[in-house]
């Protein structure tokens, strides 16, 4: 029961309460009766001053901004998987494929010079391998007048010395394929025999071949060819007219630095050997031309060696090896040319369901610390705002 | 919704309840949740600020702020009051903190002092007197009275404005209010 003087107290104090402006409680009521619209909506349309000036004070609400970076993760792992899924899609060995899809052949070779790697660019090296001797033009004779795989790409990534021989970018690629045909028993025969067909309308080698005949499973003829790397696509295309094509892969290798290395060497050692040949001349004692001889027999050799080298790297560029089989039977392999399929269709899905889920693993390891730092961090602001909230009391 | 509005210390349970039934029914309960607390909160809002423009813009800022959360307010939590007063508090020591205007908590707040000409010399006195006691106190225990005379909240709604259990919230107040009387006497 309060005495008197409590009441007193309280009535004194009631009517020390503060009391909102008419105009002020008007707007409010307006603002409510309206639902409360958004500040910046009001700002539009000349809004009261106390509501305005509030405008850039309100936080922005945590929803929002939980449903702005979710979407922004969803994003970039959307974006990821499209870029992993499309790269994928594209030939394999990156750079060096999109080389040889988007370049075009650029290589002279007339069968009879020493090799060019590139019209109007051989320079110094085409004349320096003039008197290359017998073991570089050997070359030439066992290469086809076909023009090889050396190409001009726009790269910028070669040595210094690559770039002052030759002038220009050139890159030796090499090619191979596996392609597996399914033939019935009775049908490898014929096949087998287009298949040297195709090979010799394409000027290839068969390195080596065997035919089995016998029941679907057994029977069967696998081939080891040698074919221009520039007729290669139009081979496999023939090949893959001969029968039920199971599967096809090709591959390409970047063997420029090899081969540039040994073209280096190579012009080195005959300038080397054009040196002794020169001093053998003025030599003047026995003792003296017998040195040079075997020095300049030793030199011959490395030339010679370095020449075999050079030969076989330009024969990796100028053949692709092309493994071709013809089975018989069921096969387990998918078909890489028949028609795509319910089972292909959901190899793919699941394909791509693994790339994704993969990806989503990496965006998590990416977000999951993040989102970790940004909890902490907000419950520490959390904290602290709740401190200097008690402290503006204390 | 001018004129009277009448206190909202009887809010009942159903009120809160239809809040979580329907979007209508929300809106509906914060309705009658702003007519019963508009101008009790400003005057919570404006002892706590002692800035008549200032407690203007927190106010309208604190019962936007709810409006945007009336559809998460928990009625297990507590009464919708204490909720929308927590609100405010809150905006309200946020501005203060960022305005850095601790210190004038404790200032005249002359623009809030507008008695006594229509009263009796007595008690027009004796509420100057009132008026300066309360200058004298610590500022949490002037927001207790705040928020029991001016917002006119019970004492379970103040300990959940405050985070603080009723029975602690029942003390201070009756020490506030002690402190207060002492101060009224030592004036007098």
């Amino acid at each position: 029961m309060e005495s008197p003087r409590e009441d007193q107290l309280t009535a004194d104090l009631r009517a020390l309460r503060p009391a909102p402006r008419p105009e002020f409680a008007a707007e409010l009521d307006q603002r409510a009766a309206a639902g409360f619209p958004r500040r910046s909506r009001l700002g539009k349309k000349g809004a009261p001053a106390f509501l305005t000036s509030m405008r850039d004070k309100r936080p922005a609400h945590p929803r929002r901004l939980l449903l702005t970076a979710g979407g922004l993760a969803l994003t970039t792992v959307a974006v990821a998987t499209v870029l992993v899924v499309s790269n994928e899609d594209e030939p394999t060995h990156g750079v060096v494929a999109q080389a040889v899809e988007h370049a075009k052949p650029k290589r002279n070779f007339d069968g009879a010079g020493p090799y060019v790697p590139s019209r109007g660019t051989a320079g110094a090296a085409s004349s320096s391998e003039q008197g290359s001797g017998v073991q570089y033009e050997a070359e030439v004779e066992t290469a086809p007048s076909a023009s090889s795989a050396k190409q001009i790409v726009p790269f910028s990534q070669e040595s210094p010395s690559f770039n002052s021989s030759f002038g220009a970018r050139h890159r030796d690629v090499e090619r191979s394929a596996e392609i597996t045909l399914g033939a019935e028993p009775d049908d490898v025969a014929d096949d087998a025999a287009k298949v040297f067909e195709a090979v010799h309308a394409h000027d290839g080698i068969v390195m080596r071949s065997s035919t089995h005949e016998g029941k679907a499973g057994e029977a069967g003829a696998t081939f080891e060819l040698l074919i221009p790397s520039a007729k290669l696509g139009d081979a496999l295309a023939a090949f893959s007219q001969i029968d039920a094509v199971r599967s096809r892969h090709e591959a390409t290798a970047d063997i420029t630095a090899p081969t540039v290395s040994a073209a280096e060497l190579l012009k080195e050692s005959r300038a080397r050997i054009d040196s002794l040949l020169g001093q053998l001349e003025e030599a003047e004692t026995e003792s003296e031309r017998e040195a040079i001889e075997v020095e300049l027999q030793h030199e011959r050799r490395h030339a010679s060696r370095l020449a075999a080298q050079l030969d076989h790297l330009h024969r990796r560029a100028d053949f692709s090896r092309v493994y071709l089989r013809i089975a018989t039977g069921e096969s387990n392999e998918s078909s890489g040319g028949g028609a795509w399929g319910v089972d292909d269709a959901l190899g793919d899905a699941g394909h791509i369901l693994a790339v994704a889920a993969a990806v989503a693993v990496v965006a998590l390891a990416i977000l999951g610390p993040i989102a970790l730092i940004a909890f902490l961090a907000w419950l520490t602001h959390r904290a602290w705002v709740r401190r200097e909230r008690r402290r503006v009391l204390s | 919704m001018d004129g009277e509005l009448p206190r909202s210390k009887g809010m009942d349970q159903a009120l809160v309840a239809e809040a979580s039934e329907a979007p209508r029914a929300a809106d509906l309960a914060f309705d009658r949740l702003y007519r019963s607390s508009r101008d009790d909160l400003y005057a919570y809002v404006a002892s706590l600020l002692r800035d008549a423009t200032a407690a203007e813009e927190v106010t309208a800022a604190a019962f936007e702020r709810a409006y945007r959360k009336r559809h998460r307010f928990d009625p297990e939590r507590g009464e919708p009051r204490a909720w929308l007063f927590g609100i405010a508090r809150n905006a309200a020591l946020d501005e203060l903190r960022r305005r850095g205007r601790q210190t004038e908590l404790t200032a005249e707040p002359a623009d809030l002092q507008d008695f006594g000409a229509a009263e009796g010399a007595e008690q027009s006195e004796r509420r100057l007197a009132v008026s300066a006691a309360l200058e004298r106190l610590a500022p949490g225990e002037r927001e207790l009275i705040a928020l029991k005379f001016f917002a006119g909240l019970g004492n379970a709604e103040i300990a959940q404005v405050l985070g603080i259990s009723e029975s602690n919230a029942g003390t201070k107040l009756h020490r506030a209010m002690t402190k207060l009387r002492e101060a009224c006497d030592g004036i007098a």
